[in-house]
Order: C-alpha cells, then sequence, then structure tokens
C-alpha cells in the first residue's frame, strides 16, 4: 500500500461529493444552461442513405415566424475551415483521410447525416423549420456492408479517396507465424463476427455556443470528455486562435467515449451563433442519437488458430475488417490497438495480424468503452471453441495458456511486458467462487428436466494506463498535469483536466488528496471543467486511476512541503518537524502548537511577507504514471436459455478482478458492474441495425433496446490482491473492463448452455430468434 | 422530438366530444392516455389537425359489475381497472394481463378504452377483448352501437370506430364457474410489447373442457384467435399430449408478421411455446379456482 | 396558447404553454425546474419521471396543459427545504448513482413506488424499476439504495 499520512479516505467507500446535487435535481447539465437571448438548432437530416444533393431550398423554412437563421453546408464550410476529425488529429492519425464537411455539401452519406441548421426560438419551432427545407436528391446505391465496401464496383463515397477503404489493408507477423502454424498439431479456422452497437449515454450530446464578437471570444459549454481536446476542435474549424475560446463543462449524463472534440453538428451550431450574434443551443434528441451520434464495434475477423493437441493456444492469424462509417475517425485507429492487445495474459507464440477498415453509408464509428474489446471476444471465444473440440474445460485451458507471473515478467508477442498481471490468481479464485462440479451437477440435472443452463468464464487485461514503456511515460497522450493551491479560504483546490461523467473523479481525487495534504475530505476541492482554468487533461482510456490518482498523490505532497516551508515562517519551527493532521499544521509532540490550514492560507494571502517568503501555496504537478500497470480479472455467468422462446436469463455473474489499490471500492464496483451490463446488453438486447437500402431501424427506445433492472443480475465482485509496482501510485483504471470481458463471459455461457444441441457461436448478438436459429441449424453430434 | 403543431380542444361532456369529431373527421385524434399517441406526435408519425383530449369527461371512467358483465369506461386509467376488486373477481383474464402492460408510470396514465381504440396488435389488452368476445359501446352523432370484438379490430392500428364516434365503454362477461384463465406473454425485457402474447380462457366444467378462448397478441395485424385450437380442446380432458395437438394446430393459418424482434417462422414457434405453457397455466388456475 | 395554473412542488404556479407542449419541457422551460431530465421523449426511459396527483407519471408523455388543476411533485420538491429525504440519503449512502442524469426519474419512480408498497422486496422492487433506464450502474447499487430506504422507513 501507499505510504500514507493518515488512511482514512483512500481505500474506503467514502460518500461522493457529488450526489447532494444529483440526488435533488441541482445538477448542471448543458440543457440546462439558459443564456439571454438563447437560440435553439435542429437539424434537417438525409432520409436517405447515399445521394447526391441537388439542390438545397431553405427559404420556406426562413420565412416560418420564430427561425431566425438557416444555413446549408455550402453556409457553414464559407465561414469554417475544413480540416479533419480532432480526435484523429489529436492521435496522429497521418493515413488518408476523406474530406469532409460540417453539413452535408454535394453528398448525403448516411441516413441522418445532417444537411440544414435551423436556428429559432425555441426547439419546437427549429424542428418545425427542418420540416420545411426542400431537398432534392438523386439517390446513389447504398453501400450497406463492409463486404460491399471493399469490393471495387462499390460507389465511393468519397471521390477524394477513390474507393472505400478508410485505412490500407495492412499486415503485422509478430514471432514466426510460419513454423508455429507449420508445426502446430493443429489448425482451426472460425470466422466471427460482432455486430453494430453504441454507446447510449442517457444525455445524448449537445453544447451552447456563445459568441462575444466584442472580444473575438467563443464560449461553448459542452457536454465532453476534455474541455481542452473541444476547445482545440472548436478553434480549428472555426478558424479563432485557441486562446480565444473557452470550453466549460458541468455535470454530464455518460458518455463512454461518445463525446470527445466537437460534433459536426457542435460545430455547425458554434458556426451559426458566431453568425447571428446571439448563443445557439443544440441538443440532440434520442432518435439523434440513435441514428447519427456514431455506433461501434461492427467488426468480422477470420481467424486460425494453431493449436497443440493438448490445448495450447500457439498461434494466431487474424484477418479483420472494421466497418467505419460514412466519416471515419476513430474506426480507423481501432486496429491496431487490437493487434497489440491480442494475446492478452497468454503465452502466444505468434500472431499474425491484418486489417482493413471499411467505409459504408452508416453512421461513423465511434470510441465505445475500451473499443479494442473485440481482440478479447475473439481470443477467449477461440479458446473455447478449442477447448470444447478437445474435451478441455474452460477454466483448464486458460490455466494450461496463462503467462505465469515471472520476474522478469513474461512479454506478450506484440510487445508489452505482463507486469504485474495476477490472470492466472483471477482464474483460480473464479473456480473457488463459483463451485464448477456443483454447477455441472445441476447442469445434468436441469438438462433431464428439459432446461438448459449454462457456465462461461472469459479473462482479460487492458492497459490502464498500461505498463511503464522504456520509452517514457506509461500512459496515452503522455504525462497528467494538475495545478494544486491552498486557497485562501483553507480549502486545498485540485485544478484538473480530467472531465468527470461519472466517474466520480470529486470525490476519489479529494480522497487521495486529503490523505496526502492531512485535511478533511470536505476541506478538498475537485476544479474541472473550464478551459480557462484547468490544464490539459481527457477522461478516457482508463487512464486517470493512475495517472490522475498519482498526479494527486504526488501534487499534494508537494504542496504539503511548500505550506509547511511557508508554517515554519509563522511558527517559527523546522519543517521537518511540522505535520499536517486533520486539517491542523502543528509541530511534532506539541498538539498546543496547531494552527489551522485555513488560517495559515489566509495569513499567506494577507500579502504581509516579503519576497524572501514564498507565500504562493501552490504547485504545479505533473504524474508520468510510474510504473504504470494492467488491470484484468476473470468473469464468470452462469445462464439459463429457454430453448422453447430463445429469452435467456443472466442467474449469476462473478467478477474476479485486480485493479490494483482501490480509492473507493464503491466507485470500483460501480464501474465494473456498468461495464457489464452494457456488455449483457450487447449480447441480449442491443444492436444498431440497419436495412439492405441503409434505412436505419434502430432510432427509438423501442428498437434499440437497453438493460434494464430485470435484465441485469446481482454482480458478485471480488477483489484481488494487488502486485504493488510503484513505492506510491498503485491505483489502476477500471472503468473499460468490464465492457470487454462481459460479451464473451456471457456468449461462453449461452454455448455451454446450448452444446446438447451441438450449437457453435461465431457471433456476439444473440437475440431470442437467433438463438432459435442456432438451435435449428446445430448438429447435436458434434 | 418536439410535437408538431397542432390545435388543441378539450370537450367536458361526451355530446360536446362528438360535435368535435363530427366536426373534425379525421383530422382529429382522440387523446386519452396519451402513452401511444404522444411518442407517435413526438416522432412526427401522426400529423392531425386537432387533438380532442377527453380527459376531462368525467362519465367515461368507472368501472361497474352488474348481472353477467363488467362495463369500463374507455378513461379509465389502466391503474385503476389494475386495483379494481369488481375487476379481480368478475374478469380475471384482464387482471393478469394488467400488470404486464409496460409501467407503473404508464399504466397511470393509459387508460382502458385508449389501448383498446388505438389497437396495437401486440398489446394485451386487444388480446383480451378478443379472447373474450368484448363489445365496444360507440356514439357518435346518429346514436350508439355496440361493436363485437371480432367486428371492431379492423387491421393493423385501425378499429370499426367510425371518424366522427367516440368509443365509450368496453363491456366484458364475467367469468363464469369452473373458468381458469392464463395471460402469457414473450417480451424482450420485462414490460416491453409482447413478441407473442397470448390470452387463454377455458371453462372447465366436471373434467371436461366445454369452453376455450385462445386470442394471440403479436402474431397478424390484429389480436387473432386460435381458432381450430379452440374447437379441438372443447369437449376433451385437459392433458399434456391435447395441449401439445393444440400448439400444432393453433399457429397453422396465421403468418405473423417479421420484425427486428423476431422473424414470421421465430413467432410460429414461440406461440405454439405459449400455447402449451398458456393451457397448462389456464387449467391449474381453473383447479385453483375451484 | 392556453392559460393554466397547478401547484408545482407546493406553489402555485401558472403559465401559458402551446398546448403541444409536454409537461417535462414545460417543468424545464417555463418553470426552469431542471432538475427532471429529458432521455427519449418517448416514453420508455423514466428520466423525465414526476408525480402528478400522487401517481408516478412520464412527463414528457403529458401535454402541459394536461397538468391544469394538478398537484405536480418534481425531484426538487421532494424533499423539505432542499434537504435530502430518507430515499435520497439512503441512495447516498449507498453509491446509487454515477452520471446523475437518470436520477430523478428513479428517485422520483421510486418514490412513489415505496409509498404505495413499502414492503416490497427486490423483486418486486426491480421490476416497479424496470421502466427506467440508468447506463452507467448495472442497477444494483440504485437496487439497494431502494432497499435501504424501505428498511430504514420501517425502522422510523
Amino acid at each position: 500500500m501507499t505510504a500514507i499520512a493518515a488512511e482514512r479516505y483512500t481505500g474506503a467507500s467514502i460518500k461522493r461529493a457529488e450526489d447532494p446535487r444529483i440526488l435533488t435535481g441541482a445538477g448542471r447539465y448543458v440543457d440546462d444552461i439558459k443564456l439571454p437571448g438563447m437560440l435553439h438548432a435542429a437539424f434537417a437530416r438525409s432520409p436517405l442513405a447515399h445521394a447526391r444533393v441537388l439542390s438545397v431550398d431553405v427559404s420556406p423554412a426562413r420565412a416560418l415566424p420564430g427561425v431566425v437563421a438557416v444555413l446549408t453546408g455550402a453556409d457553414l464550410e464559407a465561414m469554417t475551415v475544413p480540416g479533419p476529425d480532432a480526435l484523429m488529429a489529436l492521435m496522429g492519425w497521418a493515413g488518408p483521410t476523406p474530406e469532409f464537411t460540417l453539413l452535408a455539401t454535394d453528398k448525403v452519406r448516411f441516413v441522418g447525416d445532417p444537411v440544414a441548421i435551423v436556428v429559432a426560438e425555441s426547439r419546437y419551432i427549429a424542428e418545425d423549420g427542418c420540416e420545411l427545407v426542400e431537398v432534392e436528391y438523386d439517390d446513389l446505391p447504398p453501400v450497406v456492408s463492409a463486404a460491399f465496401a471493399l469490393d471495387p464496383s462499390s460507389p465511393p463515397l468519397f471521390a477524394n479517396l477513390g474507393d472505400n477503404i478508410a485505412r490500407p489493408h495492412s499486415r503485422s507477423e509478430f514471432g514466426d507465424v510460419w513454423s508455429t502454424f507449420a508445426n502446430a498439431d493443429r489448425i482451426v479456422d472460425f470466422h466471427i463476427d460482432v455486430h453494430r452497437h453504441q454507446n447510449v449515454p442517457m444525455e445524448g450530446r449537445g453544447c451552447v455556443a456563445s459568441y462575444d464578437a466584442d472580444r473575438g471570444v467563443m464560449t461553448v459549454y459542452a457536454a465532453t470528455q476534455s474541455v481542452h481536446v473541444s476547445r482545440i476542435a472548436v478553434a480549428m474549424r472555426l478558424g479563432i486562435e485557441p486562446d480565444k475560446v473557452r470550453v466549460v463543462a458541468g455535470d454530464i449524463g455518460g458518455s463512454f467515449g461518445l463525446k470527445i472534440g466537437a460534433s459536426r453538428e457542435e460545430l455547425a451550431a458554434a458556426a451559426a451563433s458566431r453568425l447571428v450574434g446571439r448563443p445557439v443551443k443544440w441538443v440532440e434528441d434520442r432518435t439523434e442519437n440513435l441514428s447519427a451520434s456514431g455506433q461501434a464495434r461492427e467488426e468480422s475477423f477470420d481467424v486460425r488458430a494453431a493449436v497443440s493437441n493438448d490445448g495450447d493456444l500457439l498461434g494466431l492469424d487474424v484477418k479483420m475488417v472494421i466497418d467505419t462509417g460514412s466519416y471515419p475517425g476513430m474506426g480507423t485507429m481501432v486496429p491496431a490497438i487490437m493487434e497489440a492487445m491480442l494475446p492478452g495474459p497468454y503465452r502466444l507464440a505468434a500472431l499474425g495480424f491484418e486489417s482493413t477498415a471499411a467505409i459504408t453509408n452508416k453512421a461513423s464509428y465511434v470510441a465505445y468503452r475500451g473499443p479494442w474489446a473485440s481482440e478479447t471476444f475473439v481470443r477467449e471465444r477461440v479458446l473455447d471453441l478449442i477447448a470444447k473440440d478437445l474435451g478441455l474445460d474452460p477454466v483448464e485451458i486458460r490455466l494450461r495458456n496463462v503467462a505465469p507471473r515471472t520476474d522478469p515478467p513474461a512479454v506478450m508477442i506484440t510487445g508489452r511486458p505482463l507486469v504485474g498481471v495476477t490472470s492466472k490468481e483471477s482464474l483460480e479464485r473464479v473456480a473457488q467462487l463459483v463451485d464448477f462440479p456443483a454447477f455441472r451437477r445441476r447442469q445434468a440435472e436441469a438438462r433431464a428436466q428439459g432446461r438448459y443452463l449454462g457456465i462461461g468464464v472469459a479473462t482479460f487485461i487492458e492497459a490502464a494506463p498500461g505498463p511503464r514503456s522504456p520509452e517514457g511515460p506509461s500512459g496515452p497522450m503522455g504525462t497528467e498535469s494538475m495545478r494544486l493551491r491552498l486557497e485562501e479560504d483553507g480549502i486545498v483546490a485540485l485544478f484538473t483536466g480530467q472531465m468527470p461523467h461519472g466517474q466520480s473523479h470529486q470525490t476519489t481525487l479529494a480522497q487521495i488528496a486529503a490523505d496526502e495534504f492531512g485535511v478533511p475530505f470536505e476541506q478538498v476541492r475537485v476544479v474541472v471543467g473550464d478551459s480557462d482554468v484547468v490544464p490539459f487533461g481527457l477522461t478516457g482510456g482508463s487512464r486517470s486511476a493512475t495517472m490522475t490518482g498519482g498526479v494527486a498523490l504526488h501534487g499534494a505532497r508537494q504542496l504539503k512541503v511548500k505550506v509547511l516551508d511557508f508554517a515554519a515562517h509563522l511558527m517559527e519551527a523546522n519543517a521537518q518537524d511540522l505535520l499536517i493532521t486533520d486539517g491542523n499544521v502543528w509541530v511534532r509532540g506539541d498538539p498546543a502548537s496547531a494552527i489551522a490550514v485555513s488560517e495559515v492560507a489566509r495569513r499567506a494571502a494577507s500579502g504581509q511577507f516579503g519576497a524572501d517568503v514564498d507565500a504562493k501555496l501552490e504547485v504545479e504537478a505533473t504524474f508520468d504514471g510510474g510504473e504504470g500497470g494492467w488491470s484484468g480479472g476473470t468473469h464468470c455467468a452462469i445462464v439459463e436459455v429457454d430453448v422453447e422462446t430463445g429469452i435467456v436469463k443472466v442467474e449469476r455473474y462473478v467478477a474476479a478482478e485486480d485493479c490494483g489499490a482501490l480509492i473507493n471500492p464503491a466507485v470500483v464496483e460501480g464501474q465494473i458492474r456498468g461495464g457489464i451490463a452494457q456488455g449483457i446488453g450487447a449480447v441480449l438486447l442491443e444492436r444498431s441495425a440497419y436495412g439492405e437500402d441503409g434505412s436505419f431501424q434502430s432510432a427509438t427506445f423501442m428498437d434499440y433496446l437497453m438493460p434494464t433492472t430485470c435484465d441485469v443480475p446481482r454482480i458478485e465482485i471480488e477483489h484481488l490482491e494487488t502486485v504493488p509496482l510503484d513505492a506510491d501510485v498503485n491505483f489502476r483504471g477500471v472503468g473499460e473492463g468490464g465492457m470487454i470481458v462481459a460479451p464473451p463471459t456471457v456468449v461462453n455461457a449461452i454455448e455451454d448452455a446450448l452444446s446438447p444441441f451441438g450449437v457453435r457461436i461465431y457471433e456476439q448478438h444473440l437475440p431470442p430468434a437467433r438463438i432459435l436459429e442456432l438451435i435449428a441449424a446445430a448438429d447435436p453430434g458434434q | 422530438m418536439k410535437l408538431p403543431p397542432v390545435e388543441y380542444e378539450a370537450p367536458t361532456t361526451v355530446a360536446e366530444a362528438i360535435d368535435l369529431l363530427a366536426e373534425h373527421l379525421d383530422e382529429a385524434s382522440v387523446l386519452a392516455g396519451g402513452q401511444s399517441l404522444i411518442p407517435l406526435l413526438a416522432l412526427r408519425l401522426a400529423r392531425p389537425m386537432v387533438l380532442i383530449d377527453i380527459n376531462g369527461i368525467d362519465e367515461l371512467s368507472g368501472v361497474s359489475a352488474v348481472g353477467g358483465r363488467v362495463t369500463i369506461g374507455a378513461m379509465t386509467r389502466d391503474y385503476v381497472a389494475e386495483v379494481s376488486e369488481a375487476v379481480a373477481n368478475t374478469v380475471p383474464l384482464l387482471a393478469a394481463a394488467l400488470p404486464l402492460i409496460g409501467h407503473e408510470a404508464i399504466r397511470s396514465r393509459g387508460t382502458i378504452g385508449g389501448s383498446l381504440a388505438h389497437a396495437d396488435p401486440a398489446a394485451e389488452l386487444p388480446a383480451v377483448a378478443r379472447a373474450l368476445d368484448a363489445e365496444f359501446v360507440v356514439r357518435g352523432p346518429s346514436g350508439e352501437r355496440v361493436i363485437p370484438a371480432a367486428q371492431w379490430f379492423e387491421g393493423y392500428l385501425t378499429t370499426s370506430r367510425r371518424p366522427d364516434e367516440l368509443l365509450l365503454e368496453v363491456r366484458l362477461p364475467a367469468a363464469r364457474r369452473g373458468t381458469g384463465i392464463s395471460f402469457q406473454e414473450v417480451a424482450r425485457r420485462h414490460g416491453d410489447f409482447a413478441i407473442v402474447g397470448l390470452a387463454v380462457s377455458l371453462v372447465v366444467s366436471g373434467e371436461v373442457i366445454s369452453d376455450a378462448r385462445l386470442a394471440f397478441a403479436g402474431m397478424s395485424h390484429v389480436p387473432v384467435r386460435a381458432a381450430a385450437a379452440e374447437d379441438l380442446l372443447v369437449g376433451e380432458r385437459p392433458s399434456a399430449e391435447l395441449f401439445d395437438e393444440a400448439a400444432r394446430r393453433a399457429t397453422d393459418d396465421l403468418d405473423p408478421p417479421a420484425d427486428l424482434h423476431g422473424s414470421s417462422d421465430y413467432r410460429k414457434m414461440v406461440a405454439a411455446a405459449m400455447v402449451r405453457r398458456g393451457l397448462r397455466a389456464a387449467a391449474d388456475n381453473a383447479r385453483e379456482r375451484q | 396558447m392556453v392559460d393554466i395554473t397547478l401547484r408545482v412542488n407546493g406553489a402555485t404556479r401558472t403559465g401559458s404553454p402551446e398546448a403541444r407542449k409536454t409537461l417535462a419541457d414545460f417543468l424545464r422551460d417555463d418553470l426552469n425546474l431542471t432538475g427532471t431530465h429529458i432521455g427519449c421523449e418517448h416514453g420508455v426511459c423514466g428520466a423525465c419521471t414526476v408525480i402528478v396527483d400522487g401517481r408516478a407519471v412520464r412527463s414528457c408523455l403529458m401535454l402541459a396543459v394536461q397538468a391544469a388543476g394538478s398537484e405536480v411533485t418534481t425531484i426538487e420538491g421532494l424533499a423539505p427545504d432542499g434537504g435530502l429525504g430518507t430515499l435520497q440519503q439512503a441512495m447516498w449512502d449507498s453509491h446509487s448513482f454515477q452520471c446523475g442524469f437518470c436520477t430523478p426519474g428513479f428517485v422520483m419512480q421510486a418514490a412513489a413506488f415505496l409509498g404505495d408498497h413499502p414492503d416490497a422486496d427486490e423483486q418486486q422492487i426491480r421490476e416497479a424499476l424496470s421502466g427506467n433506464i440508468c447506463r452507467c450502474t448495472g442497477y444494483q447499487s440504485i437496487i439497494d439504495g431502494v432497499l435501504l430506504a424501505a428498511e430504514r422507513n420501517r425502522e422510523q
């Protein structure tokens, strides 16, 4: 454990600082913002998947009373700067980028592609106005599958690309692929599909943009995972100096990767506000969120596995196709992460990996919680399929293949060391928690009665933030910054670029700082959400526990040193003899000497000290991730499948997880359970469905089905003993793991339930009708 | 998803409402509970010129059990019917179906008449009404009509109510001695519309089924009776083999719709399972109620 | 425009909404009670749940004009004087929520349900809340908060 002065807060499920406002309706989300003179925007959107835009007549919309402005794609092009997706630019994408405009100009490329923005006195009138925008389209053949997109005869969505390939095909090899496959006892081939599904935060995308023409400052009230990334996106696209853009975010109703940078619609709203000289609010409704905000996970894999007769997974050769939708962004970058992560915590000797990214007439592929998650799905499905062929138990085959914890640590064939990984321990722990032999007996009895129970396990690791790399910082985007300041009133203020949207940072970071500095939890304030005030940062990639927890820990120590140096002057003592506990500074051994931290702060701010005394009680701290580390674990699900209706019930779910030291167990468990719920949703309920003509078929919650209280069971979570890697910072991220490993866990259980029918599953989405199809098509002799 | 512009009327009597309907005909939509209509308006799939809000017509609410039947006013809220002792005691099939309608908040506003006038074939109440041969009392400028359920449900979201008529009440027969009921449904999640639903009402006299009513939700563009299965069951003693055969026959003439939630074949398979389970449950219920 | 008078959180409020304006939008825009959230506008997610005349309803499925003469309670009015009621306190203690967007709807629906069913068990609570969608929590912590509130209500 870390050397904390008073272990009161870190490690305890301290009640959240966020909750008093959340529970009383006093949260401030972007749609709650009202500015004087504010207008509302809505978008006229394409009803067609692929078409040329012949003409756009906005005059009937402009004529509607209450409509203040209507802008077309061409109008917006004239008042903005062309450019690529901001996140891609930030992540250093150097590949081909299709040219695309904020609103469609010459072409529409998916159902929901925005064609015009209507700005009006109310959202009601704006939507009325949208209906009056007259667009003449010339239908084009839709490209609705990656397979057709890769066919040279498919009509290119982007003239400047010439085809529908978002990223050129690439192949990498790690280890000796040829020999591994040549010498293996058996080679097995599979084709595995993961279906399109999506983030669906309860709050959609949105912003209120307000341009101050006098000062030349654009203020955007946003829902975003990073105020600075949004600021840069707005600045770039609107051609404004970055320091003349301010992004402010309050409470955010979830994101899961969706709200990064600025969407085309948000940028259009910002441009419109600059033009009309009044604040413009755009908040997407649920239909927009489902059809236009972006979707994820539509990937297919041709997998060859080199296997020994004893169940060693020796090598994998994977060909992947990813459907990146119509305005490619994140989707083009995901395959590289998958390639790096495919070996997982196993002793894979060889990996061949090739990928192609296809452009199709669907909403764009966006980052969704663990964007690379399909690597775990593929690997954990393959292990089960091999186990079945060889008559091995699913826990047994994983124990056989998992890399033991050695010193120096085993290294993934793709390069990263498996330092501190406790996959083996998590498998063993699950085997203890779930009595497999007893389950098998119950399963047999149930089968005799015509009931089908199944059990599945899956193991994963996630780079949260990942092991220390030889080149330097562990986490994505390098170091984490934080400004810490002892305010005049005695509050220890942490200024961070983290932008919590459910992660409870205002609680967890305060816990760490309170412990390190020596004040009560309530005396720490975590300041987020204003690009004028906070350093650069982004909440995502499961980085914050380590990176921000670490910078808070070290920063609080640095601030404490500074404060004690100053207090030494006040108290005429040696700084080394001073302590801070419970919000008081005192001389060791002399409790009567205690002065409140708030008093020290007040004196520092009083200006009564000369230049020889540093009374500026503030530090700028950075942290490079320390020794970093992996999170991971093993999950286990028990399901029952009704083979007459195809309805699946998850009866029990157990997670043995290791995320290092826990800052706040309740927060950790909440993150895990939420991710698991999304995984259950993906398998049983959620699909972003396109018809053959590119029409979008799941634009409401009646068709895009979200998991509810009756779909997610109680989840038993076991926290493993951490392997400390760092002297101080052993907190590791946990945000994405649940969503990464739950889908294969549940699918493995369903396949186990249906094994009497000979069912083998090569896909992730298993609605009731599909279950019955699989049973009907299977061969019980298998 | 804001509602489109629409005129609004709030009559306080049936006569006023009928005058408005006669004036606006197809351009008007009747707003009862709003739980089905308002989403259609928000999605701008429904575009009436005028909403006739009948929530202020007090005489349209109420449950009364007189003689051999229960009369439910069209504006009776689902939740009122759900806690009504008259309903529980005399129309147990309705009592069984009501808790499956959406969620509590939907049932706070949704109405018995509204659901039956909306006539979604995947909804629970139309199947119940069809199973029990409910009678629909409408009134228009030319007077009142009583329409039996078989004629009420004409097509997808379409009833035989004329545009100038208002549904006043629904009449359901009281369950006879020996009745056993069940309402089964397969839905993707708790509270969802049925992919396939089945309302069953049996009368078991002595050891023999003397009356059998099975009505499907979600198997056609209207709630539909499984006539072949009913014919098979009458006069027979309940048994697993009988129920299996009924299940085989129940879907013979049906061509259920295909959608995102299931193919036509899938629905037929599920329907067969529903018949087996529904008959078993109804037979058990008949025994319990004796 | 239709003139309406109603009582919201114990106070008489008036307004002149268009007939097509939902109660949810009226509460948020006209009365500045932004605690009620809009998650879907077609009555599935439950984020907009308020209490009207003693019953939990989806305010996106009511027209504002239909609430004329009614007693409406929103999340802002659930607890006395802006404090926390038993349910809210129990949810705080149980770490029930994360991003908070679904929270007002859950709290109002749970409050209404517990009021009518103070001794409900876990399964009943799950079914009662199955019409409210949360994307963050996986629901267990919410259920725990409701169970804890019910227990504390019984102890009082």
